[in-house]
């Protein structure tokens, strides 16, 4: 579905990420790891089209998304969180949904009533959404004034909302105390089961052992391992890249 | 008494102008633009009514719509940049428009008398209101029904998913592309419709005063449409309201027998209001707090 050909990001001197394929496939949980510095987050800065790209080409289901603008890549169903919480501070928590609905209205309403009126179906979803992320009580609520873990519930909400099929998860359990990870663990895989692929990057290597199906590593803009959880566990390079060599 | 109709309608033409800021301020831009777009209403207007004898109604239409595809052709180019070089801009732009008005000549004889816009000297005898007998009153009611109209376009705008997603990208614009908003169309937008309140503030503001000059439209005034809704606060359209009665009611007429030591006085009350209220007049939390006591109020009387 993702499909990133020899993609780089050099920021003047320093090769952020320098040259790595990665596909994401319909439906799977991807987990992307590496040390400190490793690219992840550019990664996903390229993928959402905040950065554009040195070289290299994004193709998203087949079609090259290299030059799209941010708005237009979650147009086609791309959404992502931020690894530094970015929410609309002095708007409600249901207003943070509202005004990411919209993909998913553009593609069904007409221009008066996208802006303008409101819909009962999307209402609906947005209360739905507010539920599913234990919200609902506080949907009146500035989403400055939330706490740390609902404001990280309110970001992943809203990238839901747009009703995306590829989720980018910018690490998502940092701050969380062992309880918000299970409950995070546990909505990653209802997200799955519902049809959504996740590219995950992730430093809780304990969240993204247990949730991933594959795992990709980084190390200096580079890819160097991809596979399954226990594989890339065992991989020399891996351990290497974590802990030094011996 | 025709001394509190002139202040009246000047504060009604002034929360126009704020209002045109306002719009611009959603989205987290500082536009120093705001007197330029009315200076454009202004003229085209005046044009319309004295030299081409349109109907008020219908100047102040094409007035609308001319300042605010200026402000949508500004918008594309200015709005690249962000922050103080925005400022920067609008700044130019608006100094580029009143150099133009300066030295922009088009007359037609009339009887004796030449009229239409002369360079420096301004453009004189704009006497649509005398002439089709509007008394003063009659004005300011026509003044306060387009403002009352204005406020509650945008009162319904701010409650649609259109407003709250221009405050949405006032609020941070790279969690706004990231959420599907196309943040260029939006501020845009929201300059475009900022030039149309404009325009139609400087439509009016032309045919009351009857004499409209380039020195009028400067830097000051455009300081003065940013301050309002700034100071007033961004929750709504009232913030701005009351901001435009403060400093013109109070602050420029109210405190006139101070003499010199008005300007003074000028400056600190503005600092002193922006310190005991810092997010302006009416701020989200005042806002709150105010329903809360309308609604107590409500039940106590219903008890």
């Amino acid at each position: 579905m993702l499909d990133l050909q020899g993609i780089a990001k050099h920021f003047g001197g320093v090769h952020a990420v320098d040259g790595v394929d990665l596909t994401v496939k319909r439906g799977e949980i991807l987990g992307l790891i590496g040390p400190n510095g490793s690219g992840k987050s550019t990664i996903v800065n390229l993928v959402s089209g905040l950065f554009p790209l040195t070289s290299g080409r994004i193709l998203f289901d087949g079609d090259d998304i290299s030059d799209l603008p941010s708005h237009a890549r979650v147009g086609l169903g791309i959404a992502r969180t931020f690894q530094n919480i970015r929410l609309f501070g002095q708007l409600s928590v249901w207003q943070n949904l509202w005004v990411a609905q919209n993909s998913r209205l553009q593609r069904q309403e007409i221009f008066f009533k996208r802006w303008f009126g409101g819909s009962a179906g999307v209402q609906a979803e947005i209360e739905r959404t507010l539920e599913f992320f234990d919200l609902a009580h506080k949907r009146d609520e500035l989403a400055a004034n939330l706490s740390f873990g609902e404001q990280r519930r309110l970001e992943f909400a809203r990238a839901i909302s747009a009703r995306p099929s590829l989720l980018l998860l910018d690490e998502p359990a940092a701050g969380m105390n062992a309880e918000e990870v299970d409950q995070l663990d546990a909505r990653i895989r209802k997200m799955r089961d519902d049809g959504f692929t996740v590219l995950l990057i992730e430093h809780h290597v304990e969240l993204v052992m247990s949730v991933a199906d594959r795992i990709a590593v980084l190390n200096f803009g580079r890819k160097i391992a991809e596979g399954s959880p226990a594989a890339v566990q065992d991989d020399v390079a891996v351990r290497e890249a974590y802990l030094g060599t011996r | 008494m025709d001394f509190y109709l002139g202040l009246a309608q000047v504060i009604g033409v002034h929360t126009l102008l704020g209002l045109s800021a306002y719009c611009v301020l959603l989205t987290g831009q500082v536009s120093l633009a705001q007197a330029a777009f009315f200076a454009v209403g202004a003229y085209v207007a005046a044009i319309l009514t004295v030299i081409f004898k349109w109907h008020l109604f219908a100047a102040l239409g094409v007035s609308a719509v001319v300042s605010g595809l200026t402000a949508c052709a500004v918008g594309f180019p200015a709005l690249r940049v962000k922050g103080l070089m925005l400022v920067v801009a609008t700044l130019a732009f608006g100094e580029a428009v009143r150099l133009f008005f300066f030295n922009f000549t088009y007359q037609i004889q009339a009887g004796e008398l030449k009229i239409g816009p002369h360079g420096a000297e301004g453009f004189r005898q704009i006497r649509y209101f005398p002439e089709h007998g509007w008394s003063t009153f009659d004005v300011l009611v026509f003044i306060w029904l387009m403002v009352a109209m204005v406020m509650a376009c945008l009162w319904w705008l701010d409650q649609s998913r259109a407003g709250a997603v221009m405050r949405a990208v006032g609020e941070d614009e790279v969690a706004a592309h990231s959420s599907g908003i196309n943040v260029t169309a939006v501020k845009v937008s929201a300059m475009t419709i900022g030039g149309v309140i404009a325009g139609i503030g400087g439509g009016i503001f032309a045919h009351y005063t009857t004499h409209i000059e380039h020195v009028q439209f400067g830097v000051i005034l455009a300081t003065f449409a940013i301050a309002y809704p700034i100071l007033g606060g961004l929750s709504n359209v009232f913030g701005t309201l009351l901001a435009v009665i403060f400093i013109q009611g109070f602050l420029i007429e109210g405190l006139r027998f101070l003499g010199d030591w008005r300007n003074l006085l000028f400056g600190a009350l503005i600092v002193l209001a922006m310190n005991l209220r810092p997010r302006g007049f009416l701020d989200s939390g005042g806002v709150a707090s105010l329903k809360r006591m309308l609604f107590a109020r409500k039940e106590s009387s219903g008890a």
